[in-house]
């Protein structure tokens, strides 16, 4: 429908323009006190923590059904496969959340 | 931990993009070369044998696209192309983090949120296209009259929420993946690094296989009928 040229244009000034999205951001300024950056690393650590045990707890209920069914019906395997990798990707993704989460506040612990 | 040096970190803070064209040309390199080789072929009907790079596309033709009908049923050609390009995009991206020397463009929440903005206009244009745009917006307002204020407010928020979900999901497996594999490159030298390139690449394939079943996904929730 268009044109070879005319993506190619498109393509080329596109990856050409949208080179400020990656400008460095400025460095977090410092904190207060060693209290409130204790407390920073803290919360890092710790949310972490509570995000990884609780996407285990969910990725284990889903292995263990998993398992099941195909200890039930063996030929089953590869119908349940796909949406056992999919159904774990999503709950690793609740955890993930908080690993970005952790990242920026180790960030932002001044010194 | 700084990341130390890369083929392609001469280009400073602009190096997502250079690994991001790299990508984006050679696979347009070989899909160039795809179409010369099945155009140049009489009867292309046939098969050729052993690994050629007819067979290689038609395997990932014939994959993707029993993928996209998995999920979204009989008119699923239309849909085919998004979808594929989606998975093949992400999984080279993803895989050539694991080769050393390169980082994942996708590591990078910049280039995995565009991912997921082109995700959300794709799913909302297809689905103003089958419905029309007012009554696909009317879709927002959920079954019953008057809860729809807060139908609304819910499904604005889920909506809008897709695309982030969609680009936080790969960018943070593929940064953390790769800075695992680096780190234990530099405690242990030998050997058990190899543990975790095997971890990083199911994890690569995964990743890409789960935004393209997403996208699909949300495709088949705009474009639903009650027929």
């Amino acid at each position: 429908m268009f044109r070879f040229g005319t993506v190619m244009g498109v393509w080329v000034l596109l990856a050409l323009f949208t080179g400020t999205a990656f400008a460095a951001e400025p460095a977090a300024g410092g904190g207060a006190g060693s209290v409130n950056s204790g407390m920073i690393a803290l919360a890092a650590g710790l949310g972490l923590g509570i995000a990884a045990f609780g996407a285990a707890l969910g990725q284990g209920r889903a292995a263990a059904a998993a398992m099941e069914s195909i200890g039930r019906n063996p030929n089953a395997a590869d119908r349940v496969f796909t949406p056992l990798i999919v159904a774990l990707a999503l709950m690793e993704a609740l955890a993930l959340y908080a690993l970005v989460v952790a990242i920026i506040l180790t960030g932002k612990i001044p010194g | 931990m700084e990341h130390g040096f890369t083929w392609l970190s001469g280009f400073g803070w602009r190096e997502p993009i250079a690994t991001a064209v790299l990508v984006s040309v050679a696979l347009v390199a070989f899909a160039a070369l795809l179409r010369r080789r099945t155009l140049a072929v009489v009867d292309a009907i046939n098969p050729e044998n052993g690994m050629t790079i007819r067979n290689v596309g038609e395997i990932a033709v014939e994959g993707l696209s029993g993928l996209a009908e998995g999920v979204l049923g009989h008119g699923h050609e239309r849909y085919v192309p998004l979808l594929a390009t989606l998975f093949v995009y992400i999984l080279v991206s993803n895989l050539l983090g694991l080769v050393p020397g390169f980082s994942p463009p996708s590591g990078h929440f910049q280039m995995t949120f565009g991912l997921g903005i082109v995700t959300f206009l794709a799913y909302n244009a297809y689905g103003m296209k089958e419905h029309g745009v007012w009554k696909y917006l009317q879709h927002f307002l959920g079954p019953v009259l008057f809860i729809a204020p807060l139908m609304l407010i819910i499904e604005l928020f889920s909506h809008s929420f897709r695309p982030i979900s969609l680009g936080i999901r790969l960018f943070a497996n593929m940064d953390a993946d790769h800075k695992v594999i680096a780190l234990f490159t530099d405690l242990t030298h030998f050997g058990i690094p190899v543990a975790f390139y095997i971890l990083g690449t199911f994890v690569s394939v995964v990743q890409a296989f789960v935004f393209t079943i997403l996208t699909a996904i949300y495709i088949s929730l705009a474009v639903a009928h009650d027929h």
